[in-house]
């Protein structure tokens, strides 16, 4: 099944074995590629409350499903250290962290600020879209290209993104496909 | 026949030779994999004791019957010794889908008085079969894809 969350629903969801049914552990961050759109793994912490950050991650390639109340994972040996992940994993620039970035046009339009990151997850975890705060006032939803140029303080989208300004995930999840066609027909 | 983990629950196990209550079933042990009752455990954390099912000579109604004291054994270190501090009971437990989403809780669980195996999860209104079942831990039961609700 594939349903749309933000990031920040993500961080904090337990990470269950599905052949153990244990917590191992609960989300602390989402780590993602913003050029590939794509979520490559996730940073952990302890369970229980303030019990602080383990060292190991998790690599996408690991993760069974993300779902509304749990990732799942197929069991401990998911969870690597740092020294045994990819390095995009292990080691994600400093730049990584769109949030706060400028949303500008090609033609130098600015949507908004981006607040979260949308991702279809289910097996695997794509950024669909930026939920950004917008220059108006009041916040909303853009669809993404499967690929983007990213500064590390502005990212530039099409034009017609701005037709694509959604107030919700659902409206967003109707209008990623629909976005992403009209793109190719370019 | 079949029988419920919550009928089971304060069932005397009594022994064949003896005739004497050695105690009253707290929970039942399963093994997710097999999909089965593996151990009867009485009582609870220290003073727990188990009984493997192959050393239960008959699981009634009233009673489940062993042969003598000797069938009562403390139980190992790990999961186990998780089990006998109610750690690992099924019933009461989140259902989840291995997709990730929440189904409810574990309310009961059906099971073959003869053989052992797992039948059916009753989560909430819903009978789930047993070979749904995937794993179970302290945390929850997880459950294959096919009982994940539509979207």
């Amino acid at each position: 099944m594939k349903l749309l969350m933000n990031a920040s629903q993500i961080n904090g969801l337990p990470v269950v074995t599905v052949g153990g049914g244990e917590d191992m552990a609960e989300v602390r961050d989402v780590i993602y590629s913003p050029e590939a759109g794509r979520l490559v793994g996730l940073t952990l912490n302890k369970r229980g409350f303030l019990a602080g950050r383990r060292r190991e991650v998790l690599p996408a390639e690991a993760i069974h499903a993300i779902g509304r109340d749990a990732v799942m994972v197929a069991d401990e040996s998911s969870l690597v250290l740092p020294e045994d992940a990819p390095d995009d994993v292990a080691r994600p620039g400093t730049d990584r962290n769109v949030v706060g970035d400028d949303v500008l046009t090609e033609s130098g339009v600015s949507l908004g600020a981006v607040r979260d990151l949308a991702l279809l997850v289910g097996s695997t975890g794509e950024v669909v879209g930026y939920q950004i705060e917008k220059a108006g006032g009041g916040s909303g939803y853009i669809p993404l290209p499967a690929q983007l140029a990213v500064s590390g303080s502005a990212l530039v989208v099409p034009d017609m993104t701005e037709e694509f300004v959604r107030d919700d995930l659902v409206g967003l999840g109707a209008a990623v496909d629909d976005f992403r066609a009209r793109l190719g027909l370019r | 026949m079949s029988d419920s983990f919550r009928h089971t629950v304060g069932r005397k196990v009594v022994s064949r030779a003896s005739a004497q209550e050695l105690g009253v079933v707290a929970h039942l042990l399963v093994d997710a994999l097999d999909r089965r009752v593996v151990a009867v455990i009485i009582g609870r954390g220290k003073k727990a004791r188990l009984v493997d099912w192959p050393a239960i000579s008959g699981f009634g109604p009233d009673a489940v019957m062993v042969g003598d004291e000797a069938a009562l054994r403390p139980p190992a270190e790990g999961r186990e010794r998780h089990a006998a501090d109610g750690k690992l009971e099924l019933v009461g437990k989140l259902a989840l889908t291995e997709d990730g989403n929440e189904l409810g809780t574990v309310d009961d669980v059906t099971f073959d008085a003869q053989t052992g195996a797992l039948e059916t999860l009753v989560v909430g209104d819903r009978d789930i079969p047993a070979a749904a079942l995937l794993g179970s831990g302290s945390y929850a039961a997880v459950l294959d894809h096919s009982q994940e609700p539509p979207a």
